[in-house]
């Protein structure tokens, strides 16, 4: 019994977890090459509104990832755009288009279903990778998921691997580190910002469409509800490092999955604080009381020759 | 050599026998309204090692930062390679076998020094290990030691220089650029850096060199070609016999006329300088600075300054000599109220003023020209009146508001003592050009009231020979009026011209005192290089 409980709990914390992984990753990338992209937020809602009006049209979900990530790129070409070329305060403007995605998405739903719809859409289908998903007790309460989720954890571990070992990784680092240095060795700082903002957009809409298609397969207004904003908390939790990023989300994904576990469990906590928990922990991370942080130091700065 | 009467005739005039391997025409470079660059011709040969020498401002580095294409001209025709060259950016140059050394790093410092070496010229995944057998084999034949895998912030100034040298090297340039490499390194590294240039020279590469120092032209040059307010004003095929020509084209006075520390550190090397008669501890008996024991530990508690004494008296100049960051920045923080000291004590005219702010150290009488002029001295967005008063605005308080009039004057009559060029009083003070602007912080500081100490951190930094003269004369003029003064300088021929004696600083600890004469300058490098005596 314990054990199903402790599965159970494993299971909904990766899941959980999941949107939070895929968001901070390319949120981590691009602040690594220096721009601060506040609209991770809008970015998922996007994501995740046009994914599942996208799936809900053509009836095939795998088409409305692609329509959901499609959907996300004018918004990073606007935040690029806005923090590189024009230098427009980064925090600023990544609030700005969080606030324009919630009220479009909002207004776009209600005149595409009405607002009391609450129609199924056709989301992902599930997977059990061989032999894990044979394990007592584990192997249906962790590992019978969406096949996007282990699709994503593929995509974050290439993303480390690209940030270490490759040319292209070590220019990311550099341009938030010391863009001059970039420039001065004949690469194209702006490029590789944009790029990594327009990755960004792309790990958002995953997160997005993980959310809408992927776990609860529906739509709802502002359903991120403040998770891009957990996913840019992770980070700084994570000190700008990939591994200790995704501790950062699977802890997170763990303190949401706490708010329906200790109920369960028979643990008596007012659920308001449960509520409470993972942004609690994001206020700590940001608050940096946990250890030193050391962030990029040219992030928020744009770049001028 | 010949002095241009048009700037076009002085390129023209030097005309070599193998065609050119840079040769520029008519450069133009205007930056808002300040012409940077004026119809400035140069040729660059293989295997010539050609120095720029002017003043600041006199437009080297523009110069530089046009080829390497950082920027674009206004006017004028490049050619590399006997074909028209127009980069559109550093990536431009680089592929047409440009590299340059910059006079501010261009390395990531939280990166090692062969990701540093690969970043803009690796492709896919990196090949750390390669790369690391390529710089052992360059350091070998360069003689430029250099550890592979070290963190670039782990590193002193003269192994980040080298480390930039190495990058270019591995690009194999046809031109080389270095703009001002040696201002920030060691005697013995200078040294390694210039056989470094002959040796690519050598190898037929051209190497262009911007210095402000004569005795490197002396060593080195080939061809010199002066630059002053954005012209060409001379051009010299033999300088190490024609350089009093050149440095009097450079500033357009004569040697004798400029101050002796001036002189000793643009002529003749610093042993020839005029003997001083003045004596250690002479005139008042007064002390202006007792310092004891100070100790400062960073976050991570290794010591910057290491239980530091000294006594600065009063009509006395103390010079602190050292390579930058062992210590220096630490001392002049904690003396000026802006950093706490660990341990230790430190003494105004008899005062204790340890851990005191900086607005009662300023009270107790002591002038600070700190070292980061920009963050620390001054508003750069606001008026130069405003900020020959900073501290002491509350001096022109009428009804409670700023009598603005008699501030201007005051400003004037303060821009006039110290020589401070402006149009006028209300320019923004970020408009003036550095050597002003240290001007206007050092008259600022020298008029504190009741000055008994004047603390001045690497004073003359980035200015050009006219305002280091201006500035150590004033420096001078307060030591005679019984003003203690701490001098911080990484300039050595400077400090030994200007001081009374040296203590030499290295990894925050005193390595030695000198006399401030010439004849010790060996002995104070080596000190510098951490030798014990």
């Amino acid at each position: 019994m314990k054990l199903e409980m402790l599965a159970v709990f494993a299971g909904s914390s990766l899941r959980l977890a999941m949107p939070l992984l895929l968001s901070a990753t390319g949120e981590l990338v691009s602040e690594r090459a220096g721009v601060l992209n506040m609209s991770v937020e809008g970015m998922m809602l996007t994501g995740a509104f046009a994914g599942a009006m996208g799936s809900l049209a053509t009836g095939s979900p795998v088409l409305g990832l692609l329509i959901g990530i499609i959907a996300v790129m004018p918004v990073a070409a606007l935040q690029a755009f806005l923090s590189n070329t024009l230098r427009a305060n980064q925090i600023v403007t990544g609030i700005g288009i969080n606030i324009f995605v919630l009220g479009a998405t909002t207004t776009a739903y209600r005149a595409v279903l009405g607002s009391r719809s609450r129609t199924e859409i056709p989301g992902l289908g599930k997977w059990s990778p061989p032999f894990l998903g044979d394990i007592p007790y584990f192997g249906d309460a962790v590992f019978h998921q969406t096949w996007m989720l282990y699709a994503g954890l593929v995509i974050v571990a290439l993303t480390a691997w690209v940030m270490r070992y490759t040319a292209l990784g070590l220019a990311v680092h550099a341009a938030g580190a010391e863009p001059r240095a970039v420039d001065k060795s004949g690469l194209s700082v702006m490029r590789i910002r944009y790029g990594a903002v327009f990755f960004a957009g792309f790990m958002s809409a995953l997160a997005g469409c993980f959310l809408s298609i992927g776990d609860i397969h529906t739509f709802t207004e502002g359903m991120t509800n403040g998770a891009g904003y957990l996913a840019l908390a992770g980070v700084i939790f994570g000190n700008w490092k990939v591994g200790r990023t995704v501790m950062a989300c699977l802890f997170f994904g763990a303190a949401t999955a706490l708010q329906f576990q200790l109920p369960a469990m028979g643990v008596d906590v007012p659920n308001a604080v449960l509520i409470m928990l993972p942004y609690l922990m994001a206020l700590l991370a940001v608050g940096g009381l946990v250890g030193r942080q050391s962030a990029p130091p040219y992030l928020t700065h744009a770049f001028v020759r | 050599m010949q002095l241009a009467e048009h700037p076009l005739e002085a390129g023209a005039a030097a005309v070599m026998e193998p065609p050119p391997l840079l040769s520029l025409r008519g450069m133009g470079k205007r930056f808002g309204s300040l012409q940077a660059l004026d119809g400035v011709s140069v040729e660059i040969a293989s295997g010539e090692i050609h120095c720029l020498l002017g003043e600041n401002g006199a437009g080297k580095s523009t110069l530089c930062n046009l080829v390497f294409g950082v920027y674009q001209p206004d006017a004028g025709v490049m050619q590399f390679g006997g074909r028209e060259y127009r980069p559109s950016g550093p990536a431009d140059a680089l592929t047409q076998g440009i590299a340059m050394v910059h006079q501010h790093f261009s390395l990531v410092p939280d990166l090692s020094v062969v990701d540093n070496l690969l970043l803009g010229q690796a492709r896919g995944i990196l090949k750390r290990g390669e790369c690391a057998q390529r710089v052992r084999t360059l350091s070998e034949n360069y003689g430029l030691a250099l550890d592979p895998f070290a963190r670039i912030r782990d590193l002193s100034v003269g192994e980040r220089q080298r480390v930039e040298i190495v990058k270019c090297l591995m690009r194999e340039p046809r031109l080389l650029v270095l703009d001002e490499p040696t201002a920030v390194l060691l005697p013995i590294e200078i040294e390694g850096l210039l056989q470094v240039c002959q040796r690519v020279a050598a190898q037929g590469c051209g190497v262009v060199l911007v210095t402000h120092k004569l005795a490197e032209i002396k060593k080195i040059a080939h061809r010199v070609t002066v630059l002053r307010g954005g012209r060409v004003v001379a051009t010299s095929n033999d300088p190490a016999n024609e350089i009093d020509l050149l440095v009097r084209a450079m500033i357009q006075r004569d040697l004798e006329g400029l101050d002796a520390s001036a002189s000793a550190m643009f002529g003749a090397p610093a042993t020839d300088a005029p003997e001083q008669d003045r004596e250690i501890g002479h005139r008042i008996e007064d002390e202006a600075l007792q310092v004891n024991g100070l100790t400062v530990r960073d976050a991570e508690g290794v010591a910057r300054l290491d239980n530091f004494t000294l006594i600065v008296n009063r009509g006395e100049i103390v010079g602190i000599a050292g390579v930058e960051g062992n210590g220096q920045s630490e001392l002049a923080a904690v003396l000026a109220g802006m950093l706490p000291a660990t341990d230790g004590r430190f003494f105004v005219a008899g005062k204790n003023m340890t851990g005191k702010s900086p607005q009662e150290v300023t009270a107790a009488g002591v002038g600070v020209v700190p070292e980061d002029r920009h963050a620390v001295a001054c508003i750069t967005g606001m008026s130069l009146a405003e900020n020959l008063f900073l501290n002491r605005l509350d001096r022109f308080k009428r009804w409670g508001l700023l009598d603005r009039k008699a501030l201007r004057e005051s400003a004037r009559a303060l821009m006039q003592e110290f020589d401070v060029r402006a149009a006028g009083p209300d320019l923004s003070f970020g408009s003036l050009s550095g050597g002003n602007q240290q001007k206007a912080v050092l008259g600022r500081e020298l008029t504190t009231e009741g000055l008994v100490l004047l603390l001045a951190a690497q004073p003359t930094r980035g200015l050009d020979v006219g305002a280091v003269e201006a500035v150590y004369g004033q420096i001078r003029k307060a030591c005679e009026r019984g003003v203690g003064v701490l001098l911080i300088s990484s300039e050595l021929d400077e400090l030994i011209s200007v001081a009374d004696r040296i203590v030499v600083l290295y990894r925050g600890r005193i390595m030695g005192h000198c006399v401030a004469h010439a004849s010790e300058r060996e002995r104070i490098g080596a000190m510098m290089a951490g030798h014990v005596e």
